[in-house]
């Protein structure tokens, strides 16, 4: 409950980002996780991101969630119908996990399986309705609930690298936070100075919105993320890394640097991103001082 | 061939009835085989329209036609010189026909008259079932000239579910088993060595679940 607790009381939140294992062995995950106890807020937990097949987010949630430490569980509309994700959401919290993120998904096109076939069944603000709809104390079908889960909701929002809101996003952001959505986390923000001009007119909204700082791995990364992706890493972070005699720690600096910048901005928090350097988030939070 | 049915009236009512000029366009192609867009239904629509019109002390304008297929630019452009006279136009073709005609003439409004159901085929008059959902890799070979994608109400590729009775499919008596028929087929034709092989799980990326398909055929572009 930590999360929610510090969001209303508007205290600076840290989320980490923890990729399940593709696989059984869970030492490295649950170790990460465990490496930065106490500094972290909560672990979001991603469901089977870039559509790439691992362990579930709920199975890698509870993982966490049973040890103490608290998850925000990636509920995504990619993989499963209406039956499959209201069960989920029941157990999920009949087992402890306090917070849900409803995402889209990605394409199964752009994963590692892709003669599947995508679901959809529901979309992102069904999916919303959906757990709006059964916090009521029901499920889709109408039918009562025995007993009636409580979440702290939140989703995601897509920023243009210049830390703009197109009207369409901010349009469906409204439709997002009366679907119940009560924080947003945004795709990597490498300006925190672009995304400062976004906070104002965001502090109107009843909502959160938590950027994203992920951790580069590479100058082929950055450039990489430049040329195919919409987001702008400043040609000033891709010299540094260039230029490092150590590049791993300056990737590491980098994306503290990032967390301390947009914590002295006034962000109601950060969602590190180390897509499986999970590892080196000690290092991060040293970087940024939290 | 595309099997659709009527929309209800009340439906086609709620989408024209602040509109003064409009055409009924039905298609010749697969929706006049099932009796639902062709010429015959255009007039049938179009009389029932201006019954509306009237009734409601109003003075609109509804005609009626039928092009050879909605689903071909050639036959669309027919309604070139005319279609500018009318506010809206009701297609009656399948969905593919509908939008066809509201992508040529962008400026037009234009509103769907049928609802398409699937690709099947003609059992009796008023009686059409499917047979194919065009996954894009038929795997008729296999299966006795049955497809299981279409006939077997879960889509299983490796022999029934279990849940059949009497031949009939436990989501509803009215429906064959699919898996009965490819069985039995096989039976018949000696082939039922074919059913004895497993297949892999299916590459859905021709489906549609691969996104919107288009066929290039470089053989027969000129």
């Amino acid at each position: 409950m930590q999360l929610q607790e510090k969001l209303t009381a508007r205290e600076f939140v840290i989320l980490a980002e923890m990729e399940p294992p593709k696989g059984t062995d869970t030492v490295a995950m649950i170790a990460n996780a465990w490496a930065v106890k106490g500094k972290v807020d909560a672990y979001v937990i991603p469901e089977m991101s870039n559509a790439v097949m691992k362990m579930s987010s709920l199975g890698g949630a509870l993982l966490l969630q049973s040890r103490g430490l608290e998850t925000v569980l990636q509920v995504c509309c990619r993989d499963r119908n209406r039956l499959a994700i209201q069960g989920d959401l029941l157990a999920a919290q009949a087992l402890g996990v306090p917070n849900v993120m409803a995402v889209a998904g990605e394409e199964i096109t752009h994963g590692d399986h892709h003669k599947a076939r995508p679901v959809n069944d529901l979309e992102l603000l069904e999916l919303l309705g959906a757990i709006q709809t059964l916090q009521g104390g029901r499920d889709m079908a109408g039918v009562d609930l025995q007993g009636a889960p409580s979440f702290f909701v939140g989703s995601t929002l897509k920023v243009t690298p210049r830390g703009e809101l197109w009207d369409q996003e901010l349009a469906a952001m409204d439709e997002k936070i009366a679907g119940g959505a009560s924080f947003f986390v945004t795709q990597p923000i490498f300006d925190p100075g672009a995304l400062a001009k976004l906070q104002e007119s965001l502090n109107e909204r009843q909502a959160a919105v938590i950027p994203t700082v992920l951790l580069l791995k590479s100058v082929g990364m950055a450039k990489y993320i430049n040329r195919f992706m919409e987001m702008k890493i400043p040609e000033d972070y891709v010299n540094r890394i260039q230029k490092a005699p150590d590049r791993v720690r300056e990737c590491v600096q980098i994306a503290g640097e990032l967390v301390s910048a947009l914590k002295a901005q006034g962000c109601p928090g950060v969602n590190i991103s180390t897509i499986g350097w999970e590892d080196k988030l000690p290092a991060i939070l040293a970087a940024a001082g939290v | 061939m595309i099997k659709a049915i009527p929309k209800p009236m009340e439906e086609i009512i709620d989408n024209v009835k602040d509109f003064n000029k409009l055409l009924i366009a039905g298609c010749d192609g697969c929706v006049t085989v099932c009796e639902a867009g062709g010429l015959k239904e255009a007039k049938v629509l179009a009389s029932a329209l201006r019954l509306y019109f009237t009734q409601g002390g109003r003075q609109a304008q509804v005609d009626e036609t039928s092009l050879t297929r909605q689903c071909e630019k050639e036959y669309l452009a027919q309604l070139s010189d005319r279609i500018d006279q009318y506010d809206a136009v009701v297609s009656l073709a399948c969905g593919c026909g509908i939008q066809y005609l509201a992508e040529m003439y962008d400026k037009k409004i234009v509103f769907p008259g049928v609802d398409t159901c699937f690709l099947g085929v003609n059992e009796e008059r008023g009686l059409y079932s499917e047979r194919c959902q065009a996954c894009g890799r038929c795997i008729l070979a296999e299966t006795g000239g049955i497809c299981p994608i279409a006939r077997c109400s879960k889509r299983m590729l490796n022999g029934p579910c279990g849940g059949s009775e009497g031949g009939k499919c436990e989501v509803s008596k009215e429906t064959p088993c699919g898996w009965e028929l490819i069985y039995e087929r096989l039976k018949t034709l000696g082939q039922l060595h074919r059913f004895e092989t497993p297949t892999v799980p299916k590459d859905w990326t021709t489906s549609r679940d691969g996104g919107p398909r288009k066929i290039v055929r470089e053989d027969l572009r000129i």
